[in-house]
């Protein structure tokens, strides 16, 4: 165990004492941000004119708003009860870019769907929930009498909002949230790549140069290939940390300075021309980073063993660098693999391949990050944690059978 | 000290070493010789528990070699290399400690090599900043830094110059006295016949020889001999008759011959000194052994006309 430790301190110091390691820590995020705020700012669409009608079979609100409307906003009342496909398709409501749907639960379940048919910029979103919540608030705080509208408002729950296309009603694509799953599942894939190849590069030196065969004087081959992808996987780790931390600063800064909270009143009507926009919406309300950033360590580092294991027997059967690019190829294939399966997981969420490549351990690191951005629901979470078991298996598996080529191939010089 | 048990080993179907059998005394310098692909390798790496044999067995003082014995092991591999982005210091260090050795323990013993090959001022370079003779003994250094019972030297002395060779070989030398087994496998047979005491002659798997140096030179002797004379090269010639032949002659200085004969049929070297008593004033007469480059060639030729 010692000697294990000691090669992994030394592959971890090794990289850790490269300029390239830092380099790459200070400059990935900040290239990351700076991408991330270019394609923010190029997102954001401005307002919008356009007319919303709230179906409110119960009268609820009484065909009342609150007295601040924009009047780029148009607001008409239907007291009737509206089937969505007749909103999508009624030559009578074509002229409606917004359907506000209420029923007569909505002030004890504090839910509502909203159904456009282009995307709201985050303006119209905002304005939508203040007019109906505060409407809703208003009528809430006068049922329990003894409580004034201002103390209401400090315990209240705030109102759940379901943003939905008209043409995806059940919400079943969430594509752009499917997509930036997708992002970051590649992450994954591109960062084990990436270090992967590290690994590779490392056997190969050890190997050409022959240390190896002094170090194997002293450790077994499958502590020596283990101890390179643990080091190596710790540099990787402490890279992906970095860029954790750097990216999380630089997001709360973007947050409190370009793109400001859309939920907090205090930031509206303010004479800046920094807005929300639908991406950036995405990226600060839509997902829930510290779970993702959670599962994401769990995939990594399951995704680092199957695929470092690889990585070392490759280097082990190469006798030079360049025969082992050849090597390489298939394996590269097989990364690859993983982002196309998640570009159709992306299209073809609900088909029995996808459910076939969620587990399969070259692809489910993606597939569960798109389930995963999309909000899964129990069913979907428990195929995400089996999916995590089965990679993490395959990952045990291959090291053992990878101990045993890495040792057959090592000293084959 | 180590006991090698009919051991057997294959790669892909290709026998590579066939049923060897041998023991390294305690305290002893053990040549391992062999031409290149006669399993040299193959066993040293057995003896590092780089490779398992497939029949036989190997004993380390008389235990089955096992993984505790590694630390009792140094190993210079013919094919070294070192990390180069490393420091010297922090390398030895390095491999010290993965010998077993505690960081204290490890720092004291490469302190003290690291003074006594007189390379201390290297200790903070790169190993990249080294020259080669310089790496060679770092490497040197690194094999035996965690003092092991058992040192395997495979070609210890290749890409040494000179004054390194003979720096090696005294430390080789030391070591012995300080009772430190050696196997060292090589081709420079000068170095055999000056350190080894036992050798072992390998040859395409096989055990083609094996006992002490002395031995196998007495039992490889031609009958040559070599005198030393004061007199007439003539009545010398005269004197050898039919039972000796002359195989070369020189005059060393005025009236002093120096030449070396070889003995025909059943004539005894008493009989040449009988022979020669008469005639000149013998000063010096030693029977010729055959350097251990001679019986490396002679067994192996030996053996490949057989297999032909």
């Amino acid at each position: 165990m010692t000697k294990f430790l000691l090669l992994t301190k030394r592959e971890l110091t090794e990289r850790l004492s490269q300029k390239g390691f830092w380099y790459m820590l200070v400059l990935g995020p900040l290239v990351l941000l700076l991408s991330l705020f270019a394609i923010l700012k190029a997102a954001d669409q401005g307002k919008q004119e356009l007319k919303v009608l709230i179906a409110d079979p119960g009268q609820i609100m009484g065909h009342r708003l609150m007295a601040q409307v924009e009047k780029n906003v148009h607001y008409y009342f239907l007291d009737d009860y509206l089937e969505i496909k007749e909103f999508d398709k009624a030559k009578a409501y074509q002229e409606f870019d917004v359907l506000v749907e209420l029923n007569e639960k909505v002030l004890n379940n504090k839910k509502c769907f909203v159904f456009y048919r282009d995307q709201l910029s985050p303006d119209i979103r905002i304005q939508l929930k203040f007019q109906v919540e505060k409407r809703m608030e208003e009528l809430i705080a006068a049922q329990h009498s003894s409580l004034t509208e201002a103390a209401f408002r400090q315990i209240k729950q705030g109102f759940i909002f379901d943003f939905r296309d008209i043409k995806d009603p059940k919400n079943e694509a969430k594509e752009a949230n499917a997509w930036a799953g997708f992002v970051i599942g590649s992450f994954i894939l591109f960062f084990v790549g990436l270090y992967g190849m590290t690994i590779f590069r490392a056997t190969v030196r050890e190997k050409s140069n022959r240390i190896v065969e002094v170090l194997l004087a002293s450790i077994r081959p499958e502590q020596l290939m283990l101890s390179k992808i643990v080091g190596i996987g710790m540099v990787a780790l402490l890279q992906l940390l970095g860029w954790a931390l750097i990216l999380t600063l630089g997001l709360l800064f973007l947050q409190q300075t370009v793109f400001l909270d859309i939920f907090d009143p205090s930031n509206w009507g303010q004479a800046t021309p920094q807005r929300l926009n639908p991406l950036s919406s995405l990226v600060f309300e839509q997902l829930n980073l510290s779970f993702l950033f959670i599962h994401f360590l769990l995939f990594f580092i399951a995704s680092f063993l199957f695929y470092g294991a690889l990585f070392a027997v490759l280097g082990a059967r190469s006798g030079a660098d360049a025969d082992g690019q050849q090597f390489l190829l298939p394996l590269i294939f097989l990364v690859a693999f993983g982002i196309f399966a998640g570009i159709y997981a992306v299209y073809y969420p609900n088909t029995t391949l996808s459910a076939v490549l969620s587990y399969l351990p070259f692809s489910s690191p993606v597939l569960a990050f798109i389930t995963l951005a999309k909000g899964a629901s129990i069913v979907d979470y428990t195929t995400i944690l089996l999916s995590l078991l089965v990679l993490l298996a395959c990952a045990l598996i291959l090291l053992k059978l990878a101990g045993r080529w890495y040792k057959q191939s090592i000293l084959k010089f | 000290m180590i006991k090698v048990a009919q051991i057997s080993k294959s790669y892909q179907r290709k026998l590579v070493l066939d049923n060897i059998s041998l023991e390294v005394p305690k305290g002893q310098i053990f040549g391992l010789l062999g031409p290149n692909g006669a399993g040299k390798t193959t066993l040293i790496r057995m003896l590092n528990q780089m490779l398992s044999p497939d029949a036989g067995q190997i004993y380390f003082e008389d235990q089955l070699l096992n993984e505790k014995h590694l630390q009792q092991i140094g190993y210079l591999p013919e094919e070294r290399g070192l990390y180069k982005t490393m420091e010297v210091r922090a390398h030895l260090l390095f491999l010290a400690q993965l010998r077993g050795l505690s960081k204290q323990e490890a720092s004291r013993h490469v302190d003290h090599w690291l003074v006594h090959f007189e390379i201390q001022d290297w200790k903070n370079k790169r190993i990249a900043a080294l020259s080669k003779g310089m790496a060679q003994k770092v490497q040197f250094i690194a094999a035996l830094v965690h003092q092991p019972k058992l040192l395997i030297l495979d070609e210890p002395l290749s890409g040494f110059d000179p004054l390194n060779v003979e720096l090696i070989m005294n430390e080789i030398k030391a070591l012995k006295e300080k009772g430190t087994t050696i196997i060292l496998s090589t081709h420079n047979m000068k170095s055999v016949d000056e350190i080894c005491d036992h050798a072992a002659l390998l040859h395409q798997g096989q055990l083609l020889a094996l006992d002490s140096v002395i031995k196998l030179r007495q039992a490889h002797a031609k009958g040559r001999i070599f005198v030393r004379f004061k007199g007439n090269m003539l009545s010398f010639a005269n004197a050898l008759w039919t039972d000796f032949t002359l195989l070369e002659q020189k005059e060393s200085t005025e009236g002093v011959f120096e030449c070396i004969l070889q003995l025909r049929g059943t004539s005894t070297v008493n009989d040449l000194m009988r022979s020669l008593q008469a005639q000149v004033a013998v000063e010096h007469l030693e029977l010729l052994l055959p350097s251990m480059q001679e019986i490396f060639i002679d067994l192996i030729t030996q053996k490949d006309k057989q297999h032909d």
